[in-house]
């Protein structure tokens, strides 16, 4: 009996780890365990070594299921179309008023779509099995901008973005003079 | 719309509550000093022997009582300015003072522990002569007070008047001086010139003529100097040109002509050109004087003579001698003289009256200060010391209106610089680095990291780490130090050598001008007197000018600064150079200037040594420079055609303006003529020179720009009509390019009168003025603006400005007259701006430049809210908490200077007048400073707490988590 086999390799608790850190038993009749192992002990008995009570699943592969990962992956690639509405809804809620709740819920929206844009490839991977992977791909890209294009969108109404003169106000360097004067009354 | 205003109203009331001092602020960063000026009349007195009162009188109509041991102030009246509150006469008996005011309009009597005024009579017209306590059988009653025509006895205890006589003959006899002995008669004299003496008597009772009589004496001019009673009623004259005394016995009948004692029978002799000055003593009113009389006979020759028996004694001689002086304590009457003992001390020693004997071991050194001018008042205060000999002090006033109190056997009990009382022009300047700051300068330098190589560097930056290393261990040594000494001895001493410019640079040299011609340096922080120069010779009436040519900031060359003395009458004027941390001159050769200098000008151009270039412009309009070397003329003629000036002459009512040539002549470009008939030129400024605007523009409520228009040469000229009808008089403003000459804007205020202060600074003037219709003064503010587009961001030439700046002028009602005006200037230009008001009550108003702002609307929008505009209200607001010296008032201030800070949020200010006050204000807070009540011992717990818990919390998370992974 080797011990990645049916032999039970007690490394956690109990009381005999207080004892020695790790021990090997060989009589796995013994009862005198965890409760963990008690569970299973039936199952450690009956059954030899590289047995598994879980069915083993049929790979063959079916038109049902296929049907089922192209859903999968349209759901993937919808995903940040369908936040929008919500999105909407938020920022009508949240008011253009500069105060922490709207300040917080504007960086939400325009962090999400930045977050998922940047982890394009991670999806992509995701929707390796569907067949209509680039649609999928893109659509999921245009709903993320459009995602940040609202967020944009709300720093705008909210007065986030630099777009009046008067925001490059401090950045205008004072002219330099050509002329010297000076003078005054007559002393 | 109402519930806006009201919000908003309370917003900005909230904004600015607590800009005032906190009660533990006070006297932190401010300081102020009383002055009284220069002393014409003091007395000690005498009434008790514990008295450490001294009552002065000066020129500056102040009338103050100070602690002859310390030199503080017990209290102080100051009166009107100008011939109304001019102090005429201080005479004293007991606890009494009576003074008379205003050429004789006033007579008043103090009480003089607490300063209380007892009574005032206002006494008829007529030019004051004279004034002397009258005395009947030992006692001081009455106090006579002579005019130009009449003469009047007043009760003491009541001011009540007791009689008022004509003089007889008053419009041919000029009356000059009165006498009283006690023995129940009035005597006036009166002069006609070079022809006789009147002598009128009158009995105090009814104010009957006794007796007159008319004496020749050809000789006489004026009795003021050359007459004075001794010995029981004998008039003493002496005149130079007949070299004699002159003696005449006021009571007797048959003496009708003056007894002629020629000088050369005494083996004395006047100086040439001197008027011989005689002083005598009556150390009671009730009583005659004594018959033993100082006779000055040169400005440096004094002798003690004697009426005995109607023969004149000499009983000493006193030569050389500067000054002389009588003093009684008890019964008996010393005298002190004061004679040079070598080139820096004088010695002052104590002779008996009567004797001329001098009193062992009562000799005074008085140290002269090598930079100060000549003693020329001596005040003595005698006392009776317990072993019954005669012990003294005194009181020395110099040229330069310093007041050393002495006391023996030479020891400066203290020291008033009463010149400070009429500053005239100041300046603030930065403190130079330690050495070790300056060690690191130097390593840096720009000069310093071309010349060296690679190692020479390295080695030199160890060096200079070396050295501040250096430094911060002496410091750490110094801290612990003074930590083991007790905390009143370890007082922070400023000195001289130990200057240096602290963190924030708050700490400056404020080099101040006063009138009298005395310059001081003086430490802002905390208002010690560093250095102290009297330049001698100069005019009373003189103009000065000070101008900073180097500041410190360019070790290894000393500061620079030059004042420009221009004497009045002649026109000529004079450059003195001095270091102005160490008050030093300078010994830069200065150009002479031979002709009469109208203006300068500081040009940004600088010499080889750092040294800003001025130009001085003549009578003819040539130019001489200063410094004047070669690497500057080159200099010169390379930049000659952007150099322009512009001169104002209020007599004429013209402007001009010049352009320089190369050759350092000029050529007149402009001229603008106001008609000195219809109005004349009161006033012109342009905008200071260290003067940075961070914000080229202001954010409209939409969110677009509005530019300003900063136009470096507008100036702003005041002008004030010649008609003073309250109806038809009218102030001017005219705003001028001082390069083109183009009248930018014009402005009239109708039925408005001066006087007008002003300040003109950024793009905004503003000015008040006295509103002759609704008789209140009046704050008008004009304020420039280019539009919503700049017409060129990167240059700004005058010659080239196509569009006219939009203007816009609103104005306010202010509750207060004052009386000058000033805005406050940081560094960078980014913190608010205040304006600064010296009041005539002597406070000082911090004025939020938000409340002057031709902007603020009538109706309140959208906009206007967003912009955080106030609603328009005519009346000015002001706030207790706005006056920044709280209860230590400024009197009559004439000036405040304003300079900028290390720290962006701190101006510092000084007030001047009569009083020198310091502080800083922080317009916008001190939004770059932690606050005083900053917690740092909570806050630094606190992090250092957490710092702590996440340690301990991060080990025992590791334990857990091991754990779990063993289980």
């Amino acid at each position: 009996m080797t011990a990645p086999g049916g032999g039970a390799l007690a490394t956690r608790g109990g009381a005999t780890v207080r004892r020695m850190k790790w021990s090997l038993e060989l009589s796995l009749g013994n009862s005198s365990r965890s409760r963990g192992d008690r569970q299973s002990k039936d199952g450690d008995v009956m059954y030899p070594v590289g047995y598994s009570d879980k069915p083993v699943p049929d790979t063959s592969v079916q038109e049902a299921d296929r049907n089922l990962v192209e859903k999968r992956c349209w759901d993937v690639a919808l995903g940040p179309l369908k936040q929008i509405p919500m999105n909407l809804f938020i920022m009508y809620m949240s008011g253009n008023t500069i105060s922490i709740f709207p300040i917080m819920m504007v960086c939400m929206m325009a962090w999400r779509p930045i977050q998922a844009l940047m982890s394009m490839s991670a999806t992509f991977k995701l929707l390796e099995s569907s067949s209509q992977q680039w649609l999928q791909g893109l659509v999921y890209l245009i709903g993320n901008l459009l995602g940040s294009a609202l967020a944009v969108y709300k720093c705008q109404s909210m007065g986030l973005l630099p777009t009046h003169s008067s925001d490059w106000l401090a950045f205008i360097e004072p002219p330099q003079r050509l002329e010297i004067m000076g003078g005054g009354m007559v002393m | 719309m109402a519930w806006l205003v009201v919000r908003l109203a309370i917003s900005v009331s909230l904004f600015y509550t607590a800009s005032a001092v906190f009660e533990d602020q006070v006297g932190k960063f401010d300081w102020r000093q009383q002055f009284i000026g220069k002393v014409r009349f003091a007395l000690f007195d005498t009434h008790s022997q514990a008295s450490k009162k001294l009552l002065v009188a000066t020129d500056k109509n102040v009338f103050a009582s100070l602690n002859s041991r310390t030199g503080d102030l017990f209290w102080r009246h100051v009166d009107k300015t100008g011939p109304e509150g001019h102090i005429d006469a201080l005479l004293m008996y007991g606890q009494d003072a009576v003074v008379v005011a205003g050429n004789g309009r006033l007579l008043r009597s103090w009480e003089t522990t607490v300063g209380g005024l007892k009574w005032e009579t206002v006494l008829d017209t007529g030019s004051f002569q004279a004034a002397a306590l009258v005395g009947v059988q030992d006692f001081v009653k009455y106090v006579a007070v002579l005019k130009k025509s009449a003469i009047s006895l007043h009760d003491l205890s009541s001011g009540s008047q007791i009689w008022v006589e004509n003089l007889p003959d008053s419009d041919t006899v000029q009356y000059q001086t009165i006498y009283s002995g006690g023995n129940g008669l009035v005597f006036v004299f009166g002069v006609v010139p070079n022809s006789h003496i009147v002598i009128v008597e009158y009995k105090i009772e009814d104010g009957e003529i006794m007796n007159k009589k008319s004496v020749e004496a050809a000789w006489m001019s004026s009795l003021e100097s050359s007459c004075t009673v001794i010995s029981s009623g004998i008039l003493l004259c002496v005149d130079q040109i007949t070299q004699s005394l002159y003696t005449l016995l006021l009571q007797s009948a048959e003496q009708t002509e003056m007894r002629q004692i020629h000088l050369q029978t005494l083996d004395l002799e006047v100086a040439s050109g001197f008027q011989p000055v005689l002083t005598s003593t009556q150390p009671n009113p009730a009583q005659p004087p004594l018959s033993e009389f100082f006779l000055q006979l040169s400005p440096d020759h004094h002798i003690l003579l004697q009426l005995k028996d109607g023969l004149i004694v000499p009983l000493r001689d006193f030569n050389p001698s500067y000054l002389a002086a009588f003093a009684t304590s008890g019964e008996r009457t010393v005298a002190a003289v004061m004679s040079p003992k070598n080139d820096t001390a004088c010695s002052i020693n104590l002779f008996s009256a009567d004797t001329g004997r001098r009193h062992l071991d009562t000799t005074i050194i008085y140290h002269m200060d090598p930079n100060g001018g000549k003693p020329n008042r001596l005040y003595v205060h005698a006392f009776l010391k317990k072993d019954d000999s005669v012990g003294y002090r005194v009181m020395v006033q110099t040229e330069d209106l310093t007041l050393t109190f002495l006391q023996q056997p030479g020891r400066v009990v203290w020291m008033r610089e009463e010149a400070l009382a009429d500053v005239v022009t100041m300046e603030m300047i930065d403190l130079p680095f330690t050495g070790t700051q300056a060690e690191l300068e130097g390593e840096f330098g720009k000069k310093a990291a071309i010349q060296d190589g690679l190692l020479p560097m390295v080695l030199k930056r160890l060096s200079s780490q070396f050295i501040l290393l250096q430094a911060w261990l002496a410091h750490l040594w110094k801290l612990f130090y003074d930590a083991r000494k007790p905390r009143s001895s370890v007082k922070n001493e400023v000195n001289i050598d130990t200057l240096s410019r602290d963190e924030f640079n708050l700490q400056k040299m404020m080099v101040m001008v006063t009138a009298s011609g005395k310059l001081f340096g003086i430490d802002s922080k905390s208002g010690t007197i560093l250095w102290k120069q009297y330049l001698e010779n100069i005019e009373p009436n003189s103009v000065f000018k000070l101008i900073v040519q180097r500041t410190t900031a360019h070790f290894p060359h000393p500061p620079q600064c030059t004042l420009l003395i221009k004497n009045k009458d002649t026109g000529l004027g004079n450059l003195y150079v001095f270091n102005p941390i160490f008050g030093k001159k300078s010994q830069i050769s200065v150009p002479a200037l031979p002709r009469p200098v109208l203006q300068t000008l500081l040009l940004p151009v600088i010499d080889q040594d750092y040294a800003k270039v001025l130009l001085l412009i003549d009578d003819q309009y040539k130019v001489t420079t200063f410094p004047s070397t070669k690497n500057i003329l080159q200099q010169l003629q390379d930049t000659a055609s952007s150099i322009f000036f512009y001169l104002v002459d209020s007599s004429q009512g013209k402007l001009s303006g010049f352009r320089l040539r190369k050759d350092l002549s000029t050529e007149l470009i402009w001229e603008v003529v106001i008609p000195t008939e219809v109005q004349k030129i009161v006033a012109v400024k342009g905008k200071r020179a260290n003067e940075h605007v961070h914000s080229q523009g202001r954010v409209m409520g939409d969110r677009s720009v509005l530019y300003k228009y900063l136009n470096p040469n507008l100036l702003a000229v005041i002008t004030e009509s010649t008609d003073t009808h309250h109806e038809r008089s009218f102030v001017g403003i005219f705003l001028i390019d001082g390069v083109t000459g183009r009248i930018v804007h014009e402005a009239v205020q109708r039925k408005a009168k001066g006087p007008v202060h002003f300040v003109h600074s950024e793009n905004w003037v503003v000015y008040v003025y006295w509103n002759s219709k609704f008789r209140r003064n009046e704050f008008s503010v004009l304020e420039l603006f280019e539009g919503a587009e700049l017409y060129n961001s990167t240059v700004f030439s005058s010659l080239d400005r196509p569009h006219p700046p939009q203007v816009l002028q609103q104005s306010y009602i202010f509750p207060a007259p004052i009386s000058t005006l000033e805005a406050t200037l940081t560094e960078k230009g980014i913190t608010s701006r205040h304006l600064l008001v010296g009041l005539p009550s002597g406070n000082i108003l911090s004025l939020p430049k938000m409340f002057l702002d031709p902007r603020r609307p009538e109706v309140v929008s959208e906009q206007s809210r967003e912009e955080n505009l106030i609603p328009y209200a005519p009346e000015m607001p002001i706030r207790d908490e706005w006056f920044i010296n709280y209860n230590q008032t400024v009197s009559r201030v004439r000036g405040i200077h304003t300079a900028p800070s290390g720290l962006e949020s701190t101006c510092l200010v000084v007030a001047y007048g009569l009083d020198i006050y310091q502080t800083r204000v922080f317009p916008s807070k001190q939004f770059d400073v932690l606050k005083d009540d900053y917690d740092y011992v909570l806050i630094s717990s606190v992090l250092f707490g957490l710092f702590f818990a996440t340690m301990i919390s991060k080990r025992l998370a590791e334990v857990k988590l091991l754990n779990r992974a063993w289980r």
